[in-house]
């Protein structure tokens, strides 16, 4: 049981220091080569909670999330970076330390709400819980932080992976293979997006300032 | 049976989306709207069972959804005819498609007793909307679709983690397994969950799924959606989609005021909502008087009844919830006429491409229309909540409630309703009655105005003489979800 944890707990970490480093890269290639590597170790997870929880449901996620997550959206993000020629860093809206101030802000806000709680969950339930937390929020605080559409989608990905590690953790919970299903179709028709409408331009000037344009010709 | 509702316009969905020709497939899709309309009527026989299994709320709103589906689907055709070269085949072909999916996507949620198939229909009626906001494949357009699909996307990962929570938060009183999902299960239970792990859950409910229902600060997505997307699935048949957000916070105050009732560890939940409901009110008090074009000015009312519906179930009592009750299901049938009334006056000046909505293009509509004029004022002047209209009712229940139960906040409420009164009634003039743009001829008003007169007659009707049975129906829900 004991080992069930620590490796648990492991995995949760690796996932964690994953997201974190996200907000330290400057370059897309770099991040998704972070997010393929936490989405690897997220099916491991799945399965191993699998294992440990005897669900097939989650052996089912697991190899949903290695093969979708893990090798075809890292592939098809590469295409991407590769077509549209956006191999230089990429604008952050904010100095790289501060993000990463913040970013521990996040964890410790995240440990600070979820731990005291959930006292009466299971201990493997709570801390997964809060790495969990940490890893939605830090996934949020690089879409904030980067003004790249590219690099906002990687951390919506990231997110995503943090509502994943969430779900496999809860004791029991029916839909977990659905749930990454459905937010797969949410990745899919991010990713998807970018290729059939073409927001090229937007990439380089980024989303938000084309955004306020709408602005600019007055509402 | 309840089942038919739902999966009808996905399978709907596909055939439409593959065949036909623009015009045949928006007959079609009324005539589908039309039937699945009938079905929702039909489902209060039987409420299903299981996963699917409506309440009586569920029931009402999903008939509501589905009248206003048929009535926007037969403007629609109007529609379509007027702007059949803005779009081409393939592309209309999947417009059509997805009204369907927008349509079951909110019967889904409305209908479903899980929190997990609610989450995943939202999910469904947002990647829908956002892929129809993008159909003119203008820039603006593309900028909004994208803006609402970032900020959605937020949202229902926000939500999808809340849902998972509130599971959690079940643990000690249902045990793992599908019950601890079911709302009905929940809502018995609710005194044993957990309360502070329910609290932090809702928190994350409440921003997830009121991105959805455009609260400040969560709005930003919607006025640019309904000013650029193609004007009846983006604007009249939104606020259905709105409804299912504000409901899925109502069922989430329910379970977290029966375990505060029933002294368990969670925060009350009036408070979020009351501020929440507040900043939307307000915010849009104080911008609503500085919008030129008329889908936006429209999209931001949109976020000023979000936000007293909130606010009236922030209050909270079986009165005030009945009164946001109200609130939702008049707005939704006074909005959804207005954009109807609106496509047809850009209709009478030419066009009905996005750009077309300013309210200075569109001023003396009296001079191209009289019939179409008066009922777009009428429309309009309902928006304000000043008698005849019927959200006069449903703003003074929940006044008298605000003022009996949390009188502090009643002044921003009036001044928040008094403004947004104010900047509405100040463009109506103008409007309707103003000097038109030279070269202006009268035309004939076309045949949906009719539409547009029915819904105003419904409004004023559930207002000042519900029929019964509804009246009935809506108190019962309001007292067990109090």
């Amino acid at each position: 049981m004991n080992f069930t944890f620590s490796l648990a707990h492991l995995m949760g970490g690796l996932i964690l220091l994953c997201a974190f480093s996200l907000l330290s890269q400057r370059r897309l290639a770099a991040m998704i080569t972070l997010y393929q590597l936490q989405a690897l170790t997220l099916s491991a997870a799945a399965v191993w909670q699998g294992f440990a929880q005897h669900e097939i449901n989650l052996y089912l996620t697991g190899i949903i999330t290695l093969a979708l997550k893990g090798l075809l959206l890292p592939i098809a993000l590469r295409q991407i970076v590769i077509r549209f020629n956006l191999t230089r860093a990429v604008e952050s809206t904010m100095p790289m330390a501060l993000s990463m101030m913040l970013g521990v802000g996040l964890i410790g806000i995240a440990v600070l709400v979820v731990l005291p709680s959930t006292m009466s969950a299971v201990s493997l339930t709570r801390e997964d819980l809060a790495i969990a937390l940490s890893v939605v929020l830090l996934g949020l605080l690089v879409m904030t932080a980067r003004r790249s559409a590219l690099a906002q989608i990687i951390g919506f990905l990231s997110t995503e992976n943090g509502l994943v590690l969430a779900a496999i953790g809860m004791p029991g919970m029916p839909f977990v293979a659905e749930f990454s299903v459905a937010l797969l179709v949410l990745l899919a028709f991010l990713v998807v997006g970018i290729f059939l409408l073409r927001i090229r331009e937007h990439f380089d000037t980024l989303d938000i300032t084309g955004i306020e344009d709408i602005e600019r010709r007055g509402r | 049976m309840i089942l038919l509702p739902i999966i009808l316009p996905f399978l709907a969905a596909i055939a439409l989306g593959v065949l036909g020709k623009p015009r045949q497939g928006a007959i079609a899709n009324a005539a589908l709207s039309f039937v699945v309309f009938l079905l929702t009527l039909a489902a209060f026989t039987s409420p299903g069972s299981g996963l699917i299994h409506a309440d009586a709320l569920g029931l009402l709103f999903g008939a509501l959804t589905g009248f206003i589906a048929f009535t926007t689907s037969l403007a629609n055709i109007g529609y379509v005819r007027g702007a059949e070269s803005r779009l081409t085949p393939p592309l209309w072909r999947l417009y059509h498609a997805l009204c369907q999916v927008v349509l079951g996507a909110t019967l889904l949620g409305l209908y479903a007793d899980n929190i997990g198939l609610l989450w995943a229909s939202v999910e469904i009626a947002t990647i829908a909307a956002t892929l129809a906001v993008s159909l003119p494949r203008t820039a603006s357009a593309l900028e909004a679709a994208w803006k609402y699909f970032i900020l959605g996307g937020v949202g229902i990962a926000l939500a999808l983690f809340g849902t998972m929570l509130v599971y959690l938060a079940a643990q000690p009183a249902l045990g793992p397994g599908l019950a601890a999902m079911s709302f009905s299960a929940l809502s018995s239970h609710a005194a044993w969950m957990d309360g502070s792990l329910l609290t932090l859950a809702f928190v994350f409910i409440l921003f997830g799924y009121g991105t959805k229902a455009a609260l400040v600060p969560l709005h930003g997505w919607l006025p640019d959606a309904y000013a650029e997307g193609p004007a009846p699935l983006t604007t009249a048949l939104s606020s259905p989609m709105l409804n299912l957000a504000l409901i899925a916070i109502l069922r989430f105050r329910h379970l977290m005021q029966a375990n505060v009732a029933s002294g368990g560890t969670a925060m009350p939940p009036g408070p979020f909502l009351i501020v929440l409901g507040l900043a939307s009110l307000l915010l849009v008090g104080f911008s609503l008087s500085r919008r030129r074009d008329a889908r936006r000015f429209f999209g931001f009312s949109s976020i000023e009844h979000s936000g007293i519906a909130i606010f009236a179930f922030g209050i909270g009592g079986p009165a005030a919830i009945f009164g946001g009750l109200l609130h939702m299901l008049l707005q939704t049938l006074i909005k959804s006429a207005l954009f109807i009334a609106l496509i047809r006056a850009a209709a009478l000046r030419g066009s009905t491409a996005p750009g077309n909505y300013s309210f200075s293009h569109l001023r003396g509509l009296i001079h191209s229309n009289k019939y179409t004029a008066w009922l777009l004022g009428g429309a309009i002047f309902a928006l304000t909540g000043l008698p005849p209209s019927g959200l006069f009712a449903s703003e003074f229940i929940i006044i008298s409630q605000t003022v009996q139960r949390n009188p502090w906040v009643s002044a921003p409420l009036a001044l928040g309703l008094l403004l947004c009164a104010a900047a509405i009634l100040r463009n109506i003039g103008p409007l309707i009655f103003g000097p038109a743009p030279p070269h202006t001829k009268p035309v004939k008003a076309s045949p949906e105005m009719h539409l547009v007169a029915l819904h105003l007659a419904l409004v004023v009707v559930l207002a000042f003489a519900m029929p019964g049975p509804i009246l009935h129906l809506l108190s019962s829900v309001s007292g067990a979800l109090q």
